[in-house]
């Protein structure tokens, strides 16, 4: 895309959000939406600032953040770990592939009797509940990331010296897959966000905890302020990695 | 094997040397010995299996019947062998030089004596500027020089190369092939190269072993191994080039099958 064309869509992009924002405005201040249910626009940036005094906004985004963080390392780290034993180890993938098929389709928030009977409602719960999500994308990318690996390189690596396991595993392996693995820890970024709120739910201290006892009040506003807050912490995490994906994979550009 | 380590020894001995999938015997009774430095061509027609009996005698397949035997590797921090493919192979998430240094990792080098012995070899192909490039910015005979590079980094006693030039256009495959004759001056390495071009094989060589099938359906043995008795130097224009040539062509019996002359 040219530079003139990229500015114009971003031009047209704010003005469209920005008029869907004043329609939204309007529509409530005319009386065509009911307003117990849908919160003024304009409120939002006050009642943002009030939560942030009350030090509430703080508190439930780092207990937040702190679930996600625990929970998508597991998850990533295992994921990967286990994706790869999989997709290198034929006797290992068979050995777990049918539980593997069984698993798979639970979704994580399945997971949630178990993790209050095992965890309690408590903060390892909600980073377990996280993980299981987690796991799966990076499960499966990395697996099929490492499958898709040209056998050449392998046969250069022994006509190398390069041959033994872990030599095969740090030279080539791990590289040659870091397209595939790195998409896989992104979507999983995403995926651990969509999970944080829903497995705080059920009572763990964190930005779900606080929508719920909003929504509990008719307090829609509150609960408009938290869901910004997801998606403003979410498109960092995303712009941040996608830097650090920029510099690891520089090769490929 | 460690009394072959002597200076006029062969770097390569086969005997009796069978090669196939289960009951699928592709190559039978290879014997072939390769002395120091000398060059040897492998020609055959496509299928005939020059390129497993290469993987064969560099250790990376295992021959159903017969044994072959390798001389060690003579310098410290050096290979037996190294080998150049077809394709240059190159890993792309690392930069020339690092492809470079891949053979020489594990060898007990730091790695600034690893990033020096990796220059050697770049600048005798020229490359020596490009040591920081991605290899996807690299043209396709750069490729395969860093190819080359890579195998020669290691100081192998023999060089084995798999049609390495047979990717390439016809232009920057008569530059590289002069190229070689020249690296071959520098190098101690013996070369076992193979390819279906069989004026590649008379021009380069020093010995051609051709490969063919005695009878259709049997395996594939050596037929005739050559000697090309031309100076290295503007080999292409000596009187004896052309007869060596015709004489290759009848024994791989490219008469009898034209669409395999692909040269």
């Amino acid at each position: 895309m040219t530079r003139p064309a990229r500015h114009r869509r971003t031009l047209i992009s704010a003005v469209s959000l920005a008029a869907l924002v004043a329609i939204w405005e309007a529509a409530l201040r005319v009386g065509w939406l009911p307003s117990n249910l849908v919160p003024l626009p304009s409120q939002i940036p006050g009642v943002l600032w009030a939560e942030v005094l009350d030090g509430i906004w703080l508190d439930v985004v780092l207990s937040s953040l702190s679930h996600y963080s625990i929970g998508l390392g597991i998850g990533s780290v295992l994921g990967i770990a286990v994706g790869m034993t999989a997709a290198l180890l034929p006797r290992f993938d068979a050995a777990h592939s049918w539980l593997a098929r069984l698993l798979r389709p639970i979704p994580p928030l399945a997971w949630i009797p178990f993790a209050i009977i095992w965890f309690g409602v408590t903060e390892t719960a909600a980073a377990f509940i996280i993980s299981i999500g987690v796991f799966w994308i990076n499960y499966f990318t990395s697996y099929s990331a490492v499958r898709a690996i040209d056998d050449g390189y392998y046969e250069v690596a022994r006509a190398f010296g390069q041959g033994g396991f872990s030599a095969r595993l740090a030279k080539i392996s791990l590289p040659a897959a870091a397209p595939g693995i790195l998409g896989g820890l992104r979507a999983g970024l995403g995926q651990g966000w969509m999970t944080v709120v829903a497995a705080e739910l059920f009572g763990i201290p964190g930005i779900g905890q606080r929508m719920m006892e909003a929504s509990g009040l008719l307090a829609t506003d509150v609960v408009v302020v938290y869901m910004l807050t997801i998606a403003a912490l979410y498109a960092l995490f995303d712009f941040l990695f996608m830097r650090i994906q920029r510099r690891v994979l520089r090769w490929q550009q | 094997m460690a009394a072959m380590n002597d200076a006029s020894a062969p770097v390569l001995t086969a005997r009796g040397v069978r090669l196939g999938f289960a009951d699928d015997v592709v190559l039978d009774d290879i014997d072939l010995e390769v002395a120091p430095r000398e060059f040897v061509a492998m020609v055959g027609a496509s299928g005939v299996g020059k390129s497993t009996l290469l993987r064969a005698f560099a250790g990376l397949l295992a021959p159903q019947r017969g044994d072959v035997h390798l001389s060690t590797a003579e310098a410290s921090a050096s290979r037996a062998w190294s080998m150049v493919f077809q394709a240059p192979r190159l890993f792309p998430w690392r930069r020339v030089r690092a492809n470079v240094e891949l053979g020489l990792e594990g060898l007990g080098l730091s790695r600034d004596e690893r990033r020096a012995r990796a220059m050697e070899p770049l600048s005798l192909v020229g490359l020596e500027e490009l040591a920081e490039r991605w290899p996807r910015t690299l043209s396709g005979g750069q490729q395969q020089r860093v190819g080359i590079a890579r195998a020669l980094a290691v100081r192998p006693r023999v060089l084995f190369m798999d049609e390495p030039f047979s990717a390439l256009d016809a232009l920057t495959r008569q530059r590289l092939q002069s190229e070689l004759t020249e690296l071959r001056q520098r190098s101690d390495a013996a070369i076992v190269f193979v390819t279906h071009d069989i004026e590649e094989a008379v021009l380069l060589a020093d010995r051609v072993v051709v490969l063919a099938k005695p009878d259709k359906g049997a395996p594939a043995t050596v037929r005739d191994i050559v000697t090309i008795d031309l100076p290295l130097a503007r080999r292409r224009e000596q009187s004896g080039f052309r007869e060596h040539v015709q004489r290759l062509e009848q024994h791989i019996g490219v008469a009898a099958t034209p669409e395999e002359t692909t040269s």
